[in-house]
């Protein structure tokens, strides 16, 4: 009996099946501006986004898709929660994230694609179709 | 002599079948502004949605919500709302993006489950307040009830008066500044994040221990402070969790992600 291979750490790869380029040149987050891609005038949410690890390897955490988004590259030593908060954002910018990625499809309500990382973003869930059950009918009464 | 007591509207929205957008606001240099006196919550809510989503606008003013339930939920957006008067319960939910101003009072659960933005409420605040909160800030003015920030995964909760009892009840992560008096059980069960205490603590939850002050703490406390303008800050009390009730060196990983 073929017994399914069991994926215990699940991350953006994993999610999407390939690896994004910001994973691994530093040189295309470096110009990401974190105030200015947040609400607030701080940080204010990235202030909980810290690098960590999985497996082994520097990774930050994407709370949309619910997984790990690995980092590739050297990391300059007193820079490791910016350049984290940085790749997360780049991440999220570019629609890559395996959440954002989903709603397309799934969303339910009418909402921009790309939530408030982008300005202007296309809206999806404007045509939400109720999945049917092929055979059923709601009953008369 | 009879006493009648009728409900003229629907303050849940749940059975207003009408979805037609009222198109009733006044939009002028990309503001918006709607008075929402005659309006059904499903009317105020897509009233929103429309200006905000398909009009494009960042800029939009309530006008008398009449402490309405459930307004201004689910928006995903960044923009700016005002609402000029008060919210019922579960106010200013579900966000991710938007700054709002409550110039009034709010009941129960509001901003809860917000990913990103700052809500400021003027008022007070009733219990759960802040509920589930994974990122952003909540600023409350006034006072609030019990159970503030339970199940707090992050972000940042400021209460300028007192809070109630189980005040950061499970709390996994972010931080609470209460410059008030707080209520028993503070921080029970809690399993990360900071809590920071101006006034008298009614007592402890369980695993709720002082924390050890660092330069961290004074940052993060006069850069809230000079950001919402709420003056210099008092000395404040810091309380962590001892750790105590920690029952795994490792966890698992789709644990480690419930508290991330």
């Amino acid at each position: 009996m073929h017994e399914p291979e069991k994926i215990r750490s699940i991350d953006a790869e994993s999610l999407s099946g390939h690896r994004f380029p910001y994973q691994e040149d530093i040189a295309l987050v470096e110009d990401v501006d974190l105030v200015a891609a947040t609400p607030g005038e701080d940080l204010n949410w990235l202030e909980d986004i810290e690098l960590l690890q999985e497996e082994g390897t520097p990774a930050v955490f994407d709370r949309y898709s619910n997984s790990f988004l690995r980092i590739y590259f050297p990391i300059p030593g007193g820079r490791e929660n910016e350049i984290a908060r940085k790749v997360l954002i780049k991440h999220l910018q570019e629609g890559n994230s395996y959440g954002i990625q989903l709603k397309a499809k799934h969303c339910k309500f009418p909402q921009p694609e790309l939530g408030p990382w982008v300005k202007g973003s296309e809206m999806v869930g404007t045509d939400y179709q109720r999945p049917v059950l092929e055979g059923w009918e709601p009953p008369a009464h | 002599m009879e006493s009648v007591t009728r409900i003229t509207y629907d303050a849940r929205g749940l059975v207003e079948p009408d979805v037609t957008v009222p198109r009733v606001s006044e939009i002028e240099d990309g503001r918006a502004t709607f008075d929402a006196t005659e309006l059904t919550t499903r009317q105020i809510n897509a009233e929103l949605r429309w200006l905000l989503y398909d009009q494009g606008l960042e800029d939009v003013t309530i006008l008398n919500p009449r402490s309405r339930h459930s307004i201004a939920t689910g928006i995903l957006t960044r923009c700016r709302i005002t609402i000029d008067g008060s919210l019922g319960y579960f106010g200013a939910t579900m966000l991710d993006g938007p700054e709002v101003h409550i110039k009034g009072r709010v009941g129960w659960s509001s901003c809860q489950n917000m990913m990103s933005g700052v809500v400021v409420i003027d008022g007070n605040a009733g219990s759960l307040t802040a509920a589930a909160l994974r990122g952003g800030d909540v600023v409350c003015r006034g006072r609030v009830g019990a159970r503030t920030g339970i199940d707090q995964k992050g972000g940042t909760i400021i209460v300028c008066g007192d809070a109630g009892s189980m005040t950061g009840f499970m709390m996994q992560r972010g931080r609470q500044i209460i410059l008030g008096d707080v209520g028993p059980g503070l921080g029970d069960s809690m399993y990360d994040g900071t809590i920071y205490v101006g006034g008298r603590v009614k007592s402890l939850g369980v695993d709720c221990v002082p924390g050890e002050w660092t330069d961290a703490d004074t940052e993060l406390i006069e850069r809230k402070f000079r950001i919402y303008g709420l003056g210099d800050p008092p000395e404040l009390q810091k309380f962590v969790c001892g750790k105590q009730l920690y029952n795994y060196d490792t966890l698992e990983p789709s644990e480690r992600k419930l508290v991330l």
